[in-house]
């Protein structure tokens, strides 16, 4: 579904990305694991084209989208849930909500996603009204990732949705995320939590200084000497 | 008389406020003070000229005006400032004041350095009692034409989705674009509403003086600009209540300060600006935009 194939990426002069290889495959969930400045951002950004990659191809269900604009590769399906939740704090849960459909559904259709979507997330329905600066960390992370969906993507790249949150609204959020592939969602999932994510991905793939050191299933990760020294602190 | 000082400073507030909102509402989005915005005025008084001259009658001359001022915004967006996009802030207000410069000259050469003078219909220039107080059509008709305005922008922004996605735009840009919506919808209609609001300011503004000439905008712009930093830049709330609160204390000290202070007003005025700015550096009603990491 999704290939990334030799992906540089360039800041100025400091090279945030070397070479990051991936392919992800419909109904899977990879994870993209590795420490703070890593280049696993980065590496969503490019494949959402909030960041223009120096070098490398970014192929999409057989389309090329390497440096197209957010809009049009958002049109295409791909949607991206920002690290730090980046909610519309002075617009209201449901604006939130809208926006998300605004571009990809039907009127019609956007009311009834909105339904699914409020089904699936009850604290959203309780504070429709609510303008979402004034929800809590976890209920934002819970918004920011049913705006995402309500664009009904094939594939979602969640930039650290363990970030910031109360242990209890991390387990919600993966058991969440766990869900979303037996509905059918690809998943991209990057998170320095990295016994989290190897917990609920299929796949994972380590990055260190831009690049893609190791890569496998989750469970060969998880026993990997490399993976339980550097990561999990075994 | 008091009546109608009140009427004259809602009046005058109403003109700074929608030019203030015009600057605050391409401000939130695009992060751009365009100094070019009392050219939109300008574009659109000489439109109402030229309309007339063409024998057009006086309201349909009025919408073709404002028209003209809108479209001249989405105009000076698509060859101006969107090869600009990108672009340091500096860069975008140099080129904002060539385009600004380039008009100026375009109308002093292309009809007359001189005001050129403008018939109004003679009933806007009248007067109505009401009880004991006579109040002019002139500055009633502007408190209306304002304030419909204003509504109508609040719907805008409020009920339709380009709306609720510039909002949402003026706190984080890049994620409406995440969203799917277009980065070119939303500065396009950031111009085109900025334009509307000059056009009709620029009537407004002509109906009072019954003339245009190719500076006409120079002066209620830099009031506006004012009226917007108080209120706290790229709020549009903010940019309402500035021009509002500007607008009554000038009628105000004109008013009520004597003949000796009458040139120190706009000083009087700045100083005030300058007190309000530092207790609240935000303005009034400081704008939402988050902080990104």
């Amino acid at each position: 579904m999704l290939a990334v194939e030799a992906l540089k990426i360039r800041y100025g002069e400091v090279e945030a990305v070397r070479r990051v290889d991936l392919s992800v495959g419909g109904g899977e969930i990879i994870a993209l694991v590795g420490a703070n400045g890593a280049g696993k951002s980065s590496t969503l950004g490019a494949i959402a084209g909030l960041v223009a990659p120096a070098a490398g191809r970014i192929v999409f269900d057989g389309t090329d989208i390497t440096g197209k604009p957010p809009e049009t590769i958002s049109r295409r399906g791909v949607s991206l849930v920002p690290e730090g939740r980046r909610i519309f704090a002075s617009l209201s849960v449901a604006e939130n909500l809208r926006l998300g459909g605004a571009m990809h559904l039907a009127a019609p259709e956007a009311k009834a996603r909105e339904q699914e979507m409020l089904d699936l997330f009850p604290i959203l329905r309780r504070y429709h009204r609510i303008k979402g600066g004034n929800l809590s960390g976890g209920e934002q992370q819970m918004l920011a990732i049913a705006r995402a969906l309500m664009a009904k993507p094939r594939l979602i790249l969640l930039d650290e949705p363990s970030l910031g949150l109360a242990p209890r609204m991390i387990d919600t959020v993966f058991d969440l995320i766990a869900g979303l592939r037996r509905n059918g969602l690809t998943v991209l999932l990057v998170e320095q939590n990295v016994a989290l994510a190897l917990e609920i991905a299929d796949r994972a793939t380590v990055l260190a200084n831009g690049e893609a050191v190791l890569a496998g299933t989750a469970k060969e990760l998880a026993t990997s000497d490399l993976v339980r020294q550097a990561y999990l602190g075994a | 008389m008091v009546a109608q000082q009140i009427i004259n400073a809602v009046s005058l507030g109403g003109v700074y406020a929608l030019l203030a909102l015009g600057l605050a509402i391409v401000f939130s989005i695009v992060g751009l003070i365009n100094f070019a915005h009392g050219e939109l005025m300008t574009v659109s008084g000489y439109a109402l000229l030229a309309s007339l001259f063409l024998g057009f009658p006086f309201p349909a001359a009025v919408l073709v005006a404002v028209a003209c001022g809108a479209l001249a915004a989405v105009a000076m967006e698509r060859v101006a400032f969107r090869p600009m996009r990108g672009a340091s802030i500096t860069s975008l207000l140099l080129t904002s004041f060539a385009v600004s410069s380039l008009l100026k000259v375009v109308f002093q050469n292309g009809v007359s350095a001189r005001p050129q003078a403008i018939a109004m219909p003679s009933w806007m220039t009248g007067a109505f009692s009401l009880g004991d107080f006579t109040i002019g059509v002139g500055p009633t008709i502007s408190i209306v034409v304002s304030v419909l305005a204003l509504i109508a922008l609040e719907v805008f922004l409020r009920r339709s989705v380009t709306g609720t996605a510039m909002r949402a735009a003026a706190e984080d840009f890049d994620v409406v674009r995440l969203l799917g919506i277009p980065a070119s919808r939303i500065i396009a209609t950031a111009f085109l509403l900025s334009g509307l609001l000059a056009g009709l300011a620029a009537m407004l503004w002509v109906a009072q003086r019954a003339s245009v000439d190719p500076l006409m905008g120079f002066t209620p712009v830099l009031k506006a600009f004012i009226a917007a930093v108080v209120g706290g830049l790229g709020s549009l709330p903010g940019a309402v209540a500035g021009g509002f609160l500007l607008g009554v204390i000038e009628v105000f000290l004109q008013a009520t300060l004597p003949a000796a202070a009458a040139p120190y007003r706009d000083a009087i005025v700045l100083s005030g600006v300058i007190a309000v700015l530092l207790v609240r550096p935000q303005g009034l009603i400081p704008a939402v935009r988050v902080q990104r990491s």
